[in-house]
């Protein structure tokens, strides 16, 4: 049995196969938010926490279940690029916000309450270290040379699994973190820092769809898994990529563009 | 004055000689570089070259029409890329035909012309021939597939140094076929000085299949 998914170079099977280190990461996520919010409010929330929030939690901790667990987790990790792609969405730009937005904001302060966890959690607070740690993790992490060696461990795959998760929850921070002691940006920054970050992901997306052979010797090397050839799995993650993490980015963007006018609109009806 | 105008008399030859000298390495360097028809230096190639290359054998097995194909003289002056594998290959054989196809559909159509594929079932009780040709057909429909008497297929193996194909059981009604996993490509001299290993990629096809069609492999 393995604990998380890895390029095996076996032929792939539809057959159920279970990968017990993704159920311990969701039943650990699911049992300290449930834990905390019993345990840990503080004396003056009314409430531990909000439905929606509750509600945004598990969704979150479902998107990485979903990515890491059978059968998109071994898909991923050793038969076709585009499920890699789409794990890598889930990862980085799903379930980050979820978990973000899920977890009460006095939740996220005795998190950051230990002092060398506030100093780092102020440091990955500005944007442009944000900008900087996702994106390199999105280019370091999409090369041939890595990709192809850490997928074929089961510690390698689930350091990437990892790095996209904790690159993810960096750069939605800047979004979404609730906290006014870190200096949140204000809505147009916010705006400003998801539409810079549509652009980077370009570059591995153009490659994907444009390069004339594969560039991943797993996913090329890999026993086919569905009646797609290995440059058309190739150019459906490079569309996943750019369409559906634009889709995501800019969705946000529209999102937050509402907020914000609804905001100044109460504020001059108050004037 | 004059020992200037001698000075400038006397390096004109030599600067002559020089110039003559360096146009002729041009040429020479020219030469070698762009013949097409240059034998590949050692280490261009990507697959694995033979010490000693092997000769095109000569065969006839049925070709997937039920036609007698003759290896050797059908495939004369071709590269031919020679494999042996089965239809219910799970991993080796379908990714070697694949790439090998996706590789001809890009390559320059008189480069792609000149190589000829043909896999030699080691399966030949499963492979019948429409499923063989069915099978090669989902890759690219100029495939050559062949088949015959196992023990045939495996006198052929054994002449060009490979591995006979082994039947394994994996169930009660059910068996694998362990075999070689490596394409012997075979050029215009009809000899064969490189191997591809399972493992090979798109691009190393792509790099070596125009060499191997454009080579010129000196006589033996």
């Amino acid at each position: 049995m393995t604990w998380w998914c890895f390029a095996q170079g076996t032929a792939w099977e539809w057959t159920w196969r279970p990968y017990p280190g993704v159920w311990l990461l969701a039943a650990l996520l699911i049992g300290g938010y449930v834990a905390a919010l019993r345990r840990l409010r503080p004396p003056g929330e009314p409430i531990p926490a909000r439905r929606g929030q509750i509600v945004s939690f598990v969704l979150g901790v479902l998107a990485l279940w979903l990515a890491a667990d059978w059968p998109v987790g071994p898909l991923g990790a050793g038969y076709l690029v585009s499920v890699h792609t789409g794990q890598y969405l889930l990862f980085a730009l799903v379930a980050p916000p979820l978990l973000i937005h899920g977890t009460p904001a006095w939740l996220l302060r005795l998190l950051i309450k230990p002092r060398p966890a506030y100093h780092t959690a102020r440091f990955l607070s500005r944007p442009l270290i944000a900008f900087a740690i996702f994106n390199v993790v999105l280019l370091a992490t999409h090369l041939p040379t890595l990709v192809d060696r850490l997928t074929v461990s089961q510690l390698g795959s689930f350091l990437m699994d990892m790095t996209w998760l904790a690159s993810g929850l960096v750069f939605w921070w800047q979004v979404l973190g609730p906290l006014p002691e870190l200096h949140p940006l204000s809505y147009p920054a916010r705006i400003l820092f998801l539409i810079l970050n549509v652009f980077i992901p370009t570059v591995p997306a153009a490659f994907l769809t444009f390069a004339d052979y594969p560039l991943y010797a797993l996913y090329e090397l890999a026993p086919r898994a569905v009646n797609l050839s290995a440059r058309q799995d190739q150019q459906l993650a490079g569309l996943i990529m750019k369409v559906v993490g634009g889709l995501i980015i800019f969705g946000t963007a529209s999102v937050l563009f509402f907020k914000w006018h609804g905001m100044e609109e109460r504020e001059e009806g108050r004037m | 004055m004059p020992l200037s105008v001698g000075g400038a008399l006397s390096t004109l030859p030599a600067r002559g000689r020089f110039l003559r000298a360096l146009a002729g390495l041009a040429v020479l360097s020219g030469s070698v570089a762009c013949n097409p028809n240059a034998q590949p230096k050692p280490g261009e190639l990507r697959g694995i070259l033979l010490p000693d290359p092997l000769p095109k054998i000569d065969f006839t097995l049925a070709n997937t029409a039920g036609e007698p194909f003759a290896f050797r003289q059908q495939t004369d002056g071709y590269v031919t890329l020679l494999f042996f594998g089965f239809t219910y290959c799970p991993d080796i054989c379908p990714v070697h035909m694949a790439n090998l196809a996706a590789v001809l559909r890009k390559l320059p159509l008189r480069t792609a012309n000149r190589v000829k594929v043909v896999m030699v079932s080691v399966d030949p009780d499963r492979d019948t021939p429409e499923r063989l040709r069915t099978w090669l057909n989902a890759f690219d429909p100029s495939f050559v597939g062949l088949r015959g008497p196992i023990e045939q297929v495996n006198e052929i193996q054994r002449a060009l140094n490979l591995p006979p194909a082994i039947k394994q059981q994996t169930s009660e009604d059910d068996y694998t076929v362990g075999h070689a996993a490596q394409i012997i490509a075979f050029t215009g001299d009809n000899r064969a000085h490189v191997v591809y290993p399972s493992g090979t990629r798109q691009a190393d096809w792509a790099h070596d299949l125009p060499l191997l069609v454009e080579a010129d492999w000196p006589a033996q």
